[in-house]
């Protein structure tokens, strides 16, 4: 039996060496490496410019390494939560203000005000008097999109919106359309109707209320009595229509600018969502946009590297970069002048549509509103429920599931 | 078994026919789909035409994934990894199986139904405490901790599997090789093993299956866009919002191309494999 | 692709098989030196044999269920992710919050229960549809029996990710399949995503599709395995086919049946892919078990609370399980 042994001992050393290559070894002050989590996928372009982004800089600074790794928005938040727990948390994070509220409350990330000079981006997620996050892009908003080829010139109240969709929706052509089930676009029209999703303290929800009643009842009315949207309609069927000129006019984001301006061309045609005609207020689509987010246990000696990233991303020059081909409106302040945004008509009525728009809540329980908010109005839109019963179910869901956080 | 000497008459025919074809149909025709979808051109992936080969059919989603995407990289990467973890996995049970097959010793009653309680684990139960583990260890980043989950996790079945077939196989046989002098491990390589092919062959199946399918756990632990195993891959064409459907429907279609070919190779076995233990009849 | 990023996996790969390989050596030697040569034990083989399985068994399976079981007993959650506190009192109120309290914002334990209980009950369907087609194939003198039962067999041999999103993209209210026949024959389209009845209905298809060939191939290894003896003795006292399926084909095929239908059972109870896929955790009226404690413990971040939650779920299936194996004496050919 010995023999066995020494045998699989002298096996053991030779083979040793064998794995060892493919371990790691400890980082030392020389060659860091950032590992970049990024929500930015590929289907748009913006994956491929992150990249083009980490490998600019490492071609100025020799001994960074910025690998990317794209992570769907949800799969993001998941993954980081679970790796901060075992201590292997990624390095940065590119990601939506959404996840300012859980990162912030398990204390996952660091403010940022050591790092950089708030003065100069847009408004950032503050909470608790400290900045969490750095604006690379700002906006995110939803907005009103039109074909030219229907439409010459976009509506400026609700009534005339319903008018102009309704001459519009004839044969297998829809006025409009967007995606009927989800709550971020409903958003806009409550804040058309005086309402917001919290109370003053910013953590009450307050969603049975007359405002998200009005609301709902005006998006059910758009499908069921004036019947201009398709009876069904999710992202990537809206998306659709649009582009086969099959839908006259869409509400989406600006992450999507990009990609109809190569279908459509000069026939697309941008600005804000109509007044709502009973309240003679516009509606106030959510803006936040897309940051940077530095993890708590980030390493000492990574600081420097991470900073350095950070400041090169959000550079004018890189800022414009990002406006020109992502069409997507700048953190920065001094890129925001920038001649690209005065010249273009479709940013400057993506401009127009943000500056109505609302600051979308970062605290954690609006997790529970979205959450809340979603299966009673696919309810309300399928008909199965009417906006009345839908209403107090929304508020009594948000209440549970803001209980079930703590 | 023997031949029936009687067959169906002309209209029983008929209608089993009739309903087999039915049953195909509806059974392949959402497979169709996903090809229909991968031959449309990028700029109408929505149709309500149902037409199984589109008009204007084009390979140019095909090209895109194999060009322009690091498909064949995922593809390598998934394959190297379950058939190394699909060997693992049988090893395993194979010896296990036999052994609960063959004595009688104290703790197997148990041992069979912990093996029946793997499979009621729920599946969001492990992913927290496996990742911290495999953090523990320095697995995270690396295809090694993946390979010693998968090696085990198609096991349980494995060994179900193969102990019902090895009840069937007479334990004269291995009386008869160990009178003639042969050690017990001998005559299990060397007569039982080779009696058992088709129910091995169905492990080996299951075994592949599992770890070939898996992405939850892959998701976490393989966060480095170049190791991607396929089913990584092809999420990373779905974005937030908008989704290479083309692209994704042709990854699909070369994806499922040769695992349904080794699975309808081993069909033959697939049959006799999965039920020969509990049969007696 | 690069060379280098192609060796990394093989080398990965092969380095671990190998230190698995060198690992399970020692265990082997050190039990057979222990129990072969100090206990003298006659069960040492079978030692040797099973502890490599149960040994990686328990390293993947053990230690998660007993860190559920500590996780289950703390407060865990965002607002103490760093720092929980582990007591007596807190795994109380978490066992007690899964009955008392909503298990997601809305539904309580006892619907989603009920409902999973009606999703698990489809097994049923896929065991009949399996053993139809499966009789279907087995007539004697069937012609191109090999061609109808590749076909029959491939919703199982497809990857299941991949025929999920694909059913998925069906059950478009405008562009899907099924709704686009229904307007063709005059039919007016159905909500699929939107509407909780249509979309649990919508699940269900889904893993009918999914789960029917694993049934068939089954209930045709049983069929093939009945001797035909016995149909010709029923034939010679002139028995129905009715009579024969009653008194022949039910009680052989039962020994078959009655393990892979518990197997179904517990598959379907806990299956996640499906649900996720159909109903991407929109509607909470579609969630079962599995995914409401996946929500749980990932969307809403309750780590303590979801412990507790599957520590309930485990041992619920678990007892259930037990029953139908005391009732159908469906593990009676495994023990003995």
């Amino acid at each position: 039996m010995k023999k066995v042994l020494v045998a699989l001992l002298v096996l053991a050393s030779v083979a040793a060496p064998l794995i060892a290559g493919g371990q790691q070894g400890g980082e030392s002050d020389g060659p860091v490496t950032i590992s970049l989590w990024t929500k930015e996928g590929e289907s748009d372009g913006a994956l491929q410019w992150v990249q083009s982004l980490a490998a600019d800089f490492t071609a100025q600074h020799e001994n960074i390494t910025i690998e990317v790794l794209n992570k769907e928005v949800e799969a993001l938040r998941e993954d980081f939560q679970t790796a901060a727990l075992a201590g292997t948390a990624p390095d940065l994070l590119w990601s939506v203000s959404d996840h300012a509220g859980p990162f912030t409350t398990a204390g996952l990330i660091q403010p940022v005000d050591d790092f950089i000079d708030t003065s100069k981006y847009v408004e950032s997620v503050v909470m608790n008097g400290s900045t969490w996050a750095v604006p690379i892009a700002s906006g995110n908003h939803l907005m009103l999109m039109a074909n030219k080829k229907y439409v010459s010139e976009l509506p400026k109240t609700t009534d005339e919106f319903i008018a102009l969709a309704k001459s519009l929706t004839k044969g297998d052509m829809y006025g409009l359309a967007y995606n009927l089930g989800e709550a971020f676009w409903l958003a806009p029209w409550l804040g058309g109707f005086n309402g917001s999703v919290f109370a003053e303290d910013g953590v009450t929800p307050t969603l049975d209320t007359p405002a998200m009643l009005n609301t709902l009842k005006f998006l059910r009315s758009l499908k069921f009595d004036h019947g201009v949207t398709p009876v069904e309609s999710d992202y990537a069927v809206a998306d659709t229509l649009f582009k086969e000129g099959k839908a006259a006019m869409l509400i989406n984001g600006d992450w999507s600018i990009g990609g109809y301006k190569e279908a459509l061309g000069d026939d697309l045609l941008i600005g804000r969502l109509p007044k709502v005609s009973a309240t003679g207020k516009y509606p106030a689509p959510y803006t936040s946009g897309v940051y940077f987010f530095i993890p708590a246990d980030l390493p000492a000696e990574k600081e420097s590297a991470v900073k350095m990233f950070i400041e090169y991303v959000t550079s004018e020059e890189v800022q414009s970069e990002m406006l020109a081909n992502l069409s997507r409106l700048p953190g920065l302040k001094a890129a925001l002048s920038s001649p690209l945004i005065e010249n273009d008509p479709l940013m400057k009525g993506s401009v127009a549509q943000m500056e109505v728009g609302t600051p979308m809540p970062t605290v954690l329980e609006m997790r529970a509103v979205w959450d809340a908010i979603n299966p009673e109005l696919s309810a309300v839109m399928a008909g199965s429920e009417t906006p009345e019963e839908a209403v107090k179910k929304m508020q009594e869901a948000a209440v549970n599931g803001i209980a079930n956080l703590k | 078994m023997k031949k029936i000497g009687h067959q169906d008459p002309l209209w029983v025919k008929a209608i089993i026919h009739a309903l087999l074809i039915t049953a195909c149909l509806i059974t392949i025709y959402p497979i169709l789909r996903i090809m229909t979808i991968s031959l449309r051109p990028g700029d109408r992936l929505m149709s309500t035409s149902l037409a199984i080969i589109p008009p204007d059919a084009t390979f140019l989603n095909y090209k895109a994934a194999l060009f322009e995407k690091d498909f064949l990289l995922w593809l390598w990467n998934s394959l190297v990894i379950t058939l190394a973890t699909a060997v693992i996995g049988l090893s395993l049970a194979s010896t296990s199986a036999y052994a609960i097959s063959r004595w009688k010793f104290p703790g197997r009653n148990a041992m069979l139904i912990f093996l029946l309680g793997t499979q009621m684990i729920p599946a969001a139960m492990l992913m927290v405490p496996l990742y911290l583990l495999a953090a523990k260890f320095g697995l995270i980043n690396t295809y090694r901790g993946l390979v010693i989950a998968y090696s085990v996790s198609a096991v349980p079945f494995s060994i179900w599997i193969l102990k019902g077939y090895y009840d069937s196989i007479p334990t004269t046989l291995e009386e008869a090789a160990m009178i003639d002098g042969a050690s017990r491990m001998y005559t299990f390589w060397k007569i039982i093993l080779p009696l058992t092919t088709p129910a091995l062959a169905i492990a080996f199946l299951f075994n592949f299956m599992n770890s070939w399918n898996e992405f939850m756990l892959a998701r976490i632990m393989l966060p480095k866009a170049g190791m991607f195993t396929w089913p990584l891959g092809l999420q990373s064409l779905q974005g937030q919002f908008t989704t290479q459907w083309g692209v994704y429907a042709a990854s699909s279609m070369m994806i499922s191309v040769p695992v349904v070919a080794l699975f309808l190779y081993s069909s033959k076995w697939l049959v006799n494999g999965l039920t020969a233990g509990s049969v007696k009849g | 692709m690069n060379s280098q990023v192609v060796l990394t996996a093989l080398g990965q790969v092969s380095g671990t098989v190998f230190w698995m390989f060198v690992g399970f050596m020692l265990i082997e030697v050190s039990i057979w030196a222990v129990g072969n040569k100090v206990l003298k034990n006659k069960n040492t083989l079978v030692a040797m044999l099973v502890t490599p399985a149960f040994v990686g068994l328990g390293l993947l399976l053990v230690f998660p269920l007993i860190y559920e079981v500590v996780l289950a007993f703390s407060n865990m959650n965002l607002y103490h992710f760093r720092n929980p506190e582990f007591s007596l009192l807190n795994g109380l109120d978490n066992f007690k919050r899964v009955f008392t309290k909503p298990v997601l914002q809305s539904t309580t334990f006892v619907p989603v229960l009920l409902r999973t209980f009606l999703w698990t009950s489809q097994v049923f369907i896929h065991a009949s549809f399996g053993m139809l087609l499966a009789m279907l194939l087995n007539r004697p003198g069937l012609k191109f029996k090999n061609v109808y039962r590749a076909i029959l067999i491939l919703p199982w041999a497809m990857p299941q990710v991949i025929s999920a999103l694909t059913w998925r993209s069906e059950f478009n209210f405008e562009y899907g399949f099924p709704n686009i026949l229904l307007n063709r024959i005059g039919l007016p389209g159905i909500q699929w995503k939107a509407d909780a009845v249509w979309n649990f209905i919508a699940m269900v298809l889904t893993n009918v599709w999914l789960g029917i060939p694993f049934m068939m191939v089954i209930s045709l290894g049983g069929l093939q395995s009945i001797s035909a003896e016995f149909y010709e003795a029923a034939d010679m006292d002139g028995a129905s086919g009715w009579t024969k399926f009653q008194n022949i084909t039910l009680p052989l095929m039962k020994p078959v049946l009655a393990p892979s239908v518990m197997l179904g059972i517990i598959w379907t109870f806990n299956n996640f892919n499906i649900p996720y896929f159909i109903n991407e955790m929109k509607l909470e009226s579609s969630e079962i078990l599995v995914t409401a404690l996946f929500r749980a413990a990932f969307n809403f971040s309750q780590y303590g609370f979801s412990a507790a939650f599957a520590l309930i779920i485990f041992a619920l299936l678990f007892s259930m399980t037990l029953v139908y194996v005391k009732w159908t004496g469906a593990l009676k050919g495994v023990t003995d």
